[in-house]
């Protein structure tokens, strides 16, 4: 019943056939309505056969990129090419693009079979092909014995595989997903999360995939876009944005749970740099502060993640008392909320080591992963 | 009790009720007035229902189209006349059918038409009944498609126009289908109503001339409460309620199954 389950799977040839390039390049596109930006001056090049992400909180303008890569929107600014065709004033259907949409928008009074096959119908395309193109799809999503039944017979998860057969009988050249698994449960997501990725590998198609989930991102991108206000925050592989981020925005949004900011100045000491807040004074290593000029008299920010945050029970070395707020265990890690002073952070670690609230503790700092963040919010270092 | 006294003859010349078995309902089938009061009311149905139905849907697809601020006031006005009282509309269309002074012959006039005579002329009159419910009764019907319409995802439409649904196509494959339920609701009560047209006719015409606008309930009405026919007026009564009856039934028999409910 599941893709791909068991392991041997031989291609259908659904796939092979006149394959052509897609990538999808977005040149300063912007789409307003009315006072509001929507998209900003995006650039963005989609390679071919690329699993792109785009992520970002709601309103973000990740969902409004995807739209107008489906021609649903018509940009205010800007240029659209799918595979090296500016695409502008081609219609939808003339783009060579399905999609898959958050609530499905399977139509209740037609069959699965009736919905996959529909596109087809329309392109007035010869009933035994329709037939063995939806009954290949239908194969490999494992949902053949389900054909006959109409959208509300079927459960959440297989209304999105239906959804998906749809666009994938229309051999499109780029696949949309407009947060398709937002409406499954949590044990469903991570099954579907899993198969859409298994999908990639064997349809090798161009696709672009919105979400507003970073662990989906993080899971199924090539590359992410993150995207906030309209703008592109930052373009690349997972753990690049993970281990990198451009900007105190990225940094916050990728990672669960989230990094750990802290504001404040930097000092200098014998020709060594801290960074001071409160009663924290941490020595930052050489490869963040080489080359900043005057880094006295500025707000800085620092970004620390909780694995990066180091306890102990005892005084050893360059360390900060602090006190154990909450203890969240999640299994093989366990979260800690501390607080020093009026510093609160968060730390993981995953010793299963008994902490308790209100439990005193010693605080150390990764120094290799530290990251510092300018008073625009930009990247140092 | 209609059905009870349907079975007796009681009328001006037999005060008191005596019980006659079917024999009322064999006079019913007997009369030729009879007869040309079906035929009336079948034409009257025949016309309105899939004419005001018709332009319903289609004005309702129209305003719910992006328009802005005005699509309020045309919803508005559409609605108009389902708003007024029939007896009121109906003093109305007295007016504006009238033959010297009325708009109707004044706009026909510039269009090359004679002047007709529309509530007393045998061949018009019906007619003339039939626009004024049209007008009368669309706007309801076109507010229930409104909301039938409003209540389509979007998602349906763009899905449809990423996969290459032409505007027919759309309305054929999505609006139509996902529009039934609120269909055969309209097509119930335009059924009822039709059958239940009253106060234009009495208003407008008494039922003339020569019988040529006489409905059904108009019929009734004659018989039980000019004639003072009470048994028959029960009998038509009886009849009329069976027929209206199994017309619905004919109806959720043939369309109902084919409508599918749920979003």
């Amino acid at each position: 019943m599941y893709l791909g389950k068991g392991g041997e799977f031989t291609l259908p040839t659904l796939f092979l056939s006149e394959r052509i390039m897609a990538e999808v390049v977005l040149k300063n596109l912007s789409k307003r309505f009315g006072d509001v930006v929507a998209v900003n001056s995006v650039d963005l090049s989609i390679e071919d056969k690329e699993f792109m992400v785009l992520v970002g909180p709601s309103g973000c303008g990740k969902s409004t990129v995807l739209r107008l890569v489906a021609g649903l929107e018509n940009p205010t600014e800007g240029e659209i090419y799918i595979g090296e065709k500016l695409v502008n004033e081609v219609l939808p259907k003339d783009r060579d693009i399905a999609m898959v949409f958050q609530n499905y928008a399977l139509y209740p009074h037609m069959s699965a079979y009736e919905n996959m096959g529909f596109g087809l119908k329309l392109k007035k395309i010869d009933k035994k092909e329709i037939e063995r193109r939806v009954n290949e799809a239908a194969e490999i999503l494992g949902i053949k014995p389900l054909l006959k039944r109409k959208p509300k017979e079927l459960s959440g998860g297989e209304r999105q595989r239906v959804a998906v057969g749809r666009a994938i009988v229309r051999k499109p050249v780029v696949f949309l997903f407009d947060e398709p698994l937002s409406n499954l449960d949590a044990k469903l997501r991570v099954q579907m999360r899993f198969e859409i990725r298994k999908l990639h590998e064997q349809v090798k198609t161009t696709i672009i995939y919105v979400t507003h989930d970073q662990i989906e991102a993080m899971t199924m991108g090539d590359r992410i876009v993150v995207m906030k206000d309209g703008l592109i925050q930052q373009v690349g592989k997972p753990l690049e944005l993970y281990k990198r981020p451009q900007n105190v925005f990225v940094g916050g949004f990728i990672g669960s749970p989230s990094m750990n900011f802290l504001e404040g100045e930097i000092i200098e000491e014998n020709f060594k740099s801290f960074f001071v807040k409160g009663k924290f004074k941490i020595p930052l290593p050489d490869r963040l502060t080489r080359g900043l000029e005057k880094v006295t008299h500025k707000r800085w920010t620092l970004g620390v993640r909780p694995e990066d945050i180091l306890l102990k029970n005892h005084q050893e070395g360059e360390n900060f008392d602090a006190r154990i707020d909450v203890v969240e265990p999640v299994g093989a890690e366990t979260l800690l909320n501390v607080s020093a002073d009026s510093n609160y952070l968060v730390v993981k670690i995953s010793e299963t080591h008994e902490f308790k609230p209100g439990q005193s503790v010693h605080l150390s700092f990764n120094q290799e992963h530290l990251h510092l963040f300018d008073e625009n919010g930009e990247r140092v270092g | 009790m209609a059905v009870y006294n349907s079975f007796f003859r009681w009328n001006v010349t037999n005060p008191t009720p005596t019980f006659s078995w079917f024999s009322n309902y064999a006079e019913v089938f007997h009369a030729p007035l009879f007869w040309l009061v079906l035929r009336n009311n079948l034409i009257y149905s025949f016309t309105t229902i899939p004419i005001s139905m018709a332009f319903a849907l289609f004005l309702a697809i129209l305003i719910n189209q992006k328009m802005g601020p005005i699509r309020s006031f045309y919803r508005g006005s559409l609605f108009y006349p389902t708003m007024i009282p029939m007896v009121a509309a109906a003093m109305l269309w007295v007016w504006i059918f009238n033959p010297g002074l009325g708009i109707f012959n004044y706009y026909l006039g510039f269009l090359g038409f004679p002047k007709i005579e529309w509530l007393y002329d045998m061949r018009y009159a019906l007619l003339a009944i039939i626009i004024m419910s049209i007008w009368k009764n669309f706007g309801y019907y076109m507010l229930i498609f409104l909301a039938g319409l409003q209540s389509i995802p979007n998602d349906y439409y763009e899905a449809a126009s990423i996969e290459g649904a032409s505007a027919w196509n759309q309305f054929r494959y999505i609006t139509f289908p996902m529009l039934a339920p609120a269909t055969l609701f309209v097509f119930v009560v335009a059924i009822i109503s039709s059958f239940q047209v009253f106060d234009q006719v009495f208003i407008m015409t008494q039922g003339g001339p020569g019988d040529r606008t006489n409905v059904l309930v108009f019929y009734i009405y004659q018989h039980a409460f000019r004639f003072w026919d009470l048994g028959m007026g029960s009998t038509l009564t009886t009849l009329f309620i069976i027929g209206l009856l199994f017309a619905i039934w004919l109806v959720f028999r043939v369309i109902g199954k084919r409508v599918y409910y749920e979003v």
